[in-house]
């Protein structure tokens, strides 16, 4: 017992170490397999048994390499020509093979097969679904008595929606938020995977491997925090320019935390003052485009990758802020121009203007550590650039090229784009806008979005 | 034999067969210059044509990937923008796959299969013709876009469903990406009926089945795999440009269509793919390891038998590319066990090759170092692909780095090494000049060393999440001194390649002139001269053993008498007969890419056109008549030709 449990933990330790040692350690001396999405700092059930299927087909094929590459370095060594050997020197015996060498380097790696073959059914049967919970039937039951937990994830080109089906919003409706995602920590969770539009998928490399999210088709997957934390999301299937910067955030939290958490976004959006009306806004303003040079293009975009000091930042946003009475003039222009400039359309804030589904609800959008799919953390600066230029953060994103061409716009975007999506230009060369922010502007709805707490 | 074969009346006794004329039925006969080359029916020139398109592609695909790479150099970088990038790795993984290795491998089949086998071209030379240039009609209209201002397809090279359909593609380089593969399956499903039926029935006399050379039989088995595999994805295809271009809802959403179709079909031809690009590796490591160890391939059936099971299995692992789709539990373990079940057979090619060096005298040439670099590198590649054949640890694998490393590790360490090494060895055949051997030997250690350096890491940066087809990646994930290593270490490996290929080119021109068996070979063509003279064979060969040429090497005097008695045998039938050459195959080519080309721009006048000369073409191909002329050798070695009546 105590002897497995000693080389269990010399193969989890003792490799990675090794590769460490093997090979140079690059300039920047970053831990290799410690980041914010490693495959080896598991937090719960699911990626654990992922990985301890992986140490084992590591185990194995080491095995293996070892053996196979010990005896071809030595053929390679003692069967070496003499240096004098000419192709006139006489041929080694001519041999053609052996069947019992054959049979018996068959059967061997049959048998190393076996040892990987075992361990991978096992887990094939236990990452299928939550414990216990493999119908829909037992599953319901699960849910139901408060034994598991259940939301939806929605892909859509380029940000995560989730919904929460048994939490009902007072007013009709259920729960939905985007791109982070909060959970019960300690419960297994499961989540069904659904897209909008191109085929998507879910992953939290620290809690499961991931599941695809493909059009008429329901597919799903369980995880389980087993501590409270923030763990780092992405999507890993290629659907359009944007892919690699679609991105999530899971946040695990206690009971008590989770149920606050729970009542507070069910809660319409703060109406931080009545509506007033507009402020006189300058009649010309730069053009914002030009505000966003000359920042330091290697920091960090999304904000710390350390998973403890996210946590902490993420469980401060929530608590409530005094009134900043500084901003309340500001904040009301902000509401004023999220409705002007069409941005209701397409995004939600509960309570207030917007009812747009097409794009993440805002409703508490303050609340969240990271804006625009988990890609920029959530600060005035990076508001104010995503606002500006969001094409750059976001290539192709809709929000920026509308959805449509020539023909009825669907979504329509900061500016108007042709059949072929490619941005349509006047006279003088420059992009046609729908939707034209000024300084003045992006400053107000800052302001305004950032109240949504 | 030989007298019973004089004698026969099955052989032609008609010394030459009737020569139509006429402007359109009169065949070419140029042999040198453009002419020349877009005439040819020589299974040699033919060859050599498809190694040079094949060799240009992938170096533009590797110029691609150091694109790729400079924009990962460091993280949050605009260098390229995000769908240049897209494009770039679609056209990269196509490229490599479709234009670089599968040409190159079809380039040695077309080289080595009738000399291999003592034929004197493939049974249907203007076929062979077709297939070439059906192939560079495909290649063409693929990377068209790079010129046209929609710009290269960005769907990726597996061109998931539904981004290729027009709601997320609008533009023509989906059309573009989707009718060049088509095109380019109609060449590999000619080339490949064309070399089965060589391989089967034009066999020299005593060349039983068993005693073919392994790179014939994996020729064999990669052109039953290449015709049973590509009507799949020619279904898959056709379905996407009906649902472009006629509105059909095979994977159109709102309507019911099914986007995981195309997944599952796509790999039904995709996973015989890869051992498309990796069986004639093996084939060409299964002829260099003998040559340099001077005794034969150990296990010569098993080798045999365990690439045909490879085949025969390689069908039923498809879904292990679709383990996070949600195949259900079942269909999960299913096809985990049988990737675990290929990999024995794959195992068992390793232990032979290793049975093969034991107790030979191994001799440090290029071509060996190549091949004992391919045995390590695949090696590494077979092993993470059992990593992956294990679902659940897939989970956290697909689609990240790490598989990036493991196909690259099968694909360059794997069949790429194993292509350097065929260059280099069979070089001297067509060449009739040595390729350097002290540069070859830098650019082997040169490219080694990048290769590892740029793909060993990604293991790790798979392993610490970060996904494939990534444009950039934040600074905060921890992948930035990995993404640095690899990037510089590909710029290594992009210098030896380009070591290697001035190398050849150098070589071309200014290497060591040698004869008919530089290397000491075994098989029968380091039999006939440095550079074959284009009936390949004065004497059709007698092949008395496996190895027939090192069998021949080591009994003179038989080999003495069958060479007479052959030659007997065809003086009575008149001459060695040889074909003319055609235009048509060129001309079906060109009509094959104008149809291509109006197809995917949405322009019926060319698309007839082009259908219209593609008709014609072959029409006129049946009609044009069997031509040619002989060629007399007389006891000196002199040849003399005849024409006509």
């Amino acid at each position: 017992m105590r002897f497995s449990a000693s080389l269990r933990s010399l193969a989890r330790h003792a490799l990675p170490a090794l590769t460490l040692l093997a090979l140079a350690l690059p300039a920047s001396g970053a831990l290799w397999l410690e980041g914010p999405q490693s495959t080896f700092e598991t937090a719960g059930p699911v990626a654990k048994g992922q990985l301890q299927i992986f140490y084992v087909t590591l185990w194995v094929t080491t095995f293996l390499f070892v053996g196979t590459g010990a005896a071809l370095a030595i053929a390679t060594w003692k069967f070496r020509a003499k240096r004098d050997a000419t192709t006139n020197a006489e041929p080694p015996p001519q041999g053609h093979g052996n069947p019992f060498v054959e049979l018996g380097l068959t059967v061997g790696s049959i048998i190393c097969l076996v040892f990987i073959a075992v361990p991978t059914l096992k887990g094939i049967k236990f990452g299928y679904d939550v414990p216990n919970g493999d119908t829909p039937g037992k599953l319901a039951a699960l849910v139901e008595k408060g034994d598991a937990y259940r939301v939806t994830a929605t892909g859509y080109q380029w940000w995560f929606q989730f919904d929460y089906p048994t939490e009902k919003i007072q007013g009709g409706g259920t729960l939905v938020t985007a791109n982070e995602l909060v959970i019960p920590a300690g419960k297994p969770v499961h989540v069904d995977i659904r897209t909008r539009d191109v085929i998507h998928s879910f992953w939290v490399p620290k809690l499961a491997g991931k599941v695809d999210m493909i059009p008429n088709r329901a597919n799903h997957l369980w995880l389980q925090a087993d501590e409270p934390g923030y763990y780092f999301g992405q999507c890993a299937e290629y659907c359009g320019d944007s892919h690699s910067v679609m991105k999530f955030r899971v946040i695990a939290l206690a009971p008590a935390e989770f149920a606050k958490w729970l009542a507070d976004q069910k809660k319409p959006a703060r109406a931080a003052a009545p509506m007033a009306p507009a402020p006189a806004t300058p009649a010309v303003g730069t053009m914002a485009i030009l505000d966003m040079m000359g920042r330091d293009a290697m920091a960090p975009l999304s904000g710390t990758g350390d998973a403890r000091e996210a946590f902490k930042a993420w469980q401060t946003r929530q608590q409530a802020v005094p009134e900043d009475n500084a901003k309340l003039a500001l904040i009301s222009d902000g509401r004023r121009l999220f409705k002007e400039k069409t941005c209701v359309n397409c995004h939600t804030v509960r309570g207030h203007e917007g009812a747009g589904v097409n794009a993440p609800d805002l409703t508490h959008i303050g609340s969240r550590s990271t804006i625009a799919a988990g890609l920029l953390e959530n600060t005035e600066a990076r508001l104010k650039d995503w606002l500006i230029n969001p094409d750059h953060w976001k290539p192709s994103n809709k929000m920026f090229h509308g959805v449509g061409g020539s023909g009825e716009i669907v979504m329509a975007g900061y500016i108007k784009a042709d059949d072929n999506k490619h941005p349509m230009m006047d006279a003088s060369g420059q992009p046609v806008r729908n939707i034209a922010l000024t300084s003045a502007d992006v400053t107000a709805l800052t302001a305004y979005l950032q109240s949504l707490k | 034999m030989a007298d019973a074969l004089v004698k026969s009346d099955f052989l032609p006794k008609e010394a030459h067969a009737p020569v139509k004329t006429g402007l359109l039925f009169a065949r070419p006969t140029t042999k040198t210059g453009l002419v020349g080359w877009l005439t040819t029916v020589d299974h040699k020139k033919i060859g050599v044509l498809y190694a040079v398109f094949a060799i240009f592609f992938f170096l533009v695909g590797g110029i691609e990937a150091l694109l790729i790479r400079t924009q990962l150099i460091v993280p949050n970088n605009h260098f390229i923008g995000a769908h240049t990038y897209g494009e770039l790795f679609t056209m990269h993984g196509t490229t490599m796959i479709f234009l670089a290795v599968m040409p190159l491998n079809a380039a040695f089949f077309n080289l080595l299969i009738p000399l291999q086998i003592g034929a004197r071209d493939v049974a249907f030379p203007r076929l062979n013709a077709f297939s070439l240039w059906v192939f560079v009609a495909g290649a063409t209209i693929m990377n068209l876009g790079w010129f046209m201002p929609t710009g290269a397809p960005a769907v990726g090279w597996f061109g998931y469903a539904p981004l290729t359909s027009k709601v997320f593609t609008p533009d023509v380089s989906a059309d573009l990406w989707a009718m060049g593969l088509q095109i380019l399956g109609v060449s590999s499903i000619a080339a490949s009926l064309n070399f089965i039926v060589t391989i089967i029935n034009m066999r020299a006399p005593g060349l039983t089945m068993m005693r073919l050379p392994v790179f014939t039989w994996m020729a064999l088995f990669t052109s039953f795999l290449l015709v049973l595999a590509m009507p799949a994805i020619a279904i898959a295809l056709v379905e996407v440009i009906f649902d472009r271009h006629f509105g059909t809802m095979f994977f159109e959403v709102s309507r019911g269509g099914q986007p995981i179709l195309w997944q599952h079909l796509f790999w039904v031809f995709g996973h015989p793919e890869v051992y498309i690009l990796i069986l004639p590796p093996m084939g060409y490591i299964s002829e260099i390891l003998p040559t340099f160890s001077r005794k034969p391939l150990f296990g010569y059936a098993v080798v045999v038998f365990s690439g045909a099971t490879i085949g025969f299995i390689g069908f039923g692992v498809w879904s292990h590319h679709m383990f996070t789709t949600g195949l259900g539990a079942v269909a999960t373990a299913a096809f985990s066990l049988a990737t675990m079940a290929i990999a024995v057979p794959t195992g068992v090619k390793i232990f032979n090759w290793i049975g093969t060096l034991w107790g030979g005298s191994i001799q440090m040439r290029t071509p060996m170092l190549f091949s004992l670099g391919f045995i390590w590198m695949f090696m590494l590649g077979g092993f993470s692909g059992i990593m992956h054949s294990a679902a659940p640890a897939d989970a956290q694998q697909q689609d990240t780095y790490f598989v990036i490393a493991h196909f690259h590790y099968v694909l360059i360490g794997g069949a790429t090494f194993a292509l350097l090494a065929a260059i280099h060895y069979w070089f001297p055949k067509f060449f009739g000049r040595m390729v350097n051997e002290t540069w070859g030997k830098i650019s082997f250690w040169v490219i080694f060393v990048g290769f590892n350096g740029t793909f060993f890491p990604m293991h790790f940066l798979g392993l610490n999440g970060m996904p494939r087809r990534t444009w950039t990646y934040d600074s905060n994930m921890e992948w930035n001194g990995l993404n640095m290593f690899c990037t510089i270490s590909a710029y290594v490996l992009g210098i030896g390649i380009f070591i290697y290929f001035a190398t050849v080119a150098w070589s071309y021109f200014k290497g060591e002139k040698v004869g008919n068996d530089p290397w000491d070979g075994r098989t029968l063509e380091w039999g006939i001269p440095s550079p074959p003279p284009e009936h390949n064979f004065s004497a059709i060969p007698t092949v008395r053993a496996r190895d027939a040429w090192w069998h021949a090497k080591h009994n003179l005097e038989e080999a003495q008498r069958d060479t007479e008695a052959a030659i007997k045998v065809e003086a009575a039938q008149g001459g060695i007969h040889m074909p003319d050459q055609s235009w048509f195959p060129f001309f079906a080519g060109i009509g094959m890419f104008l149809a291509g080309l109006g197809f995917s721009n949405y322009f019926p006048p060319l698309t007839f056109t082009g259908i219209g000369l593609l008709v014609v073409s072959i029409y006129f191909w049946a009609l044009e008549g069997p031509g040619g002329y002989h060629l007399h050798i007389d006891k000196n070695g002199n040849v003399t030709e005849s024409h006509g009546h």
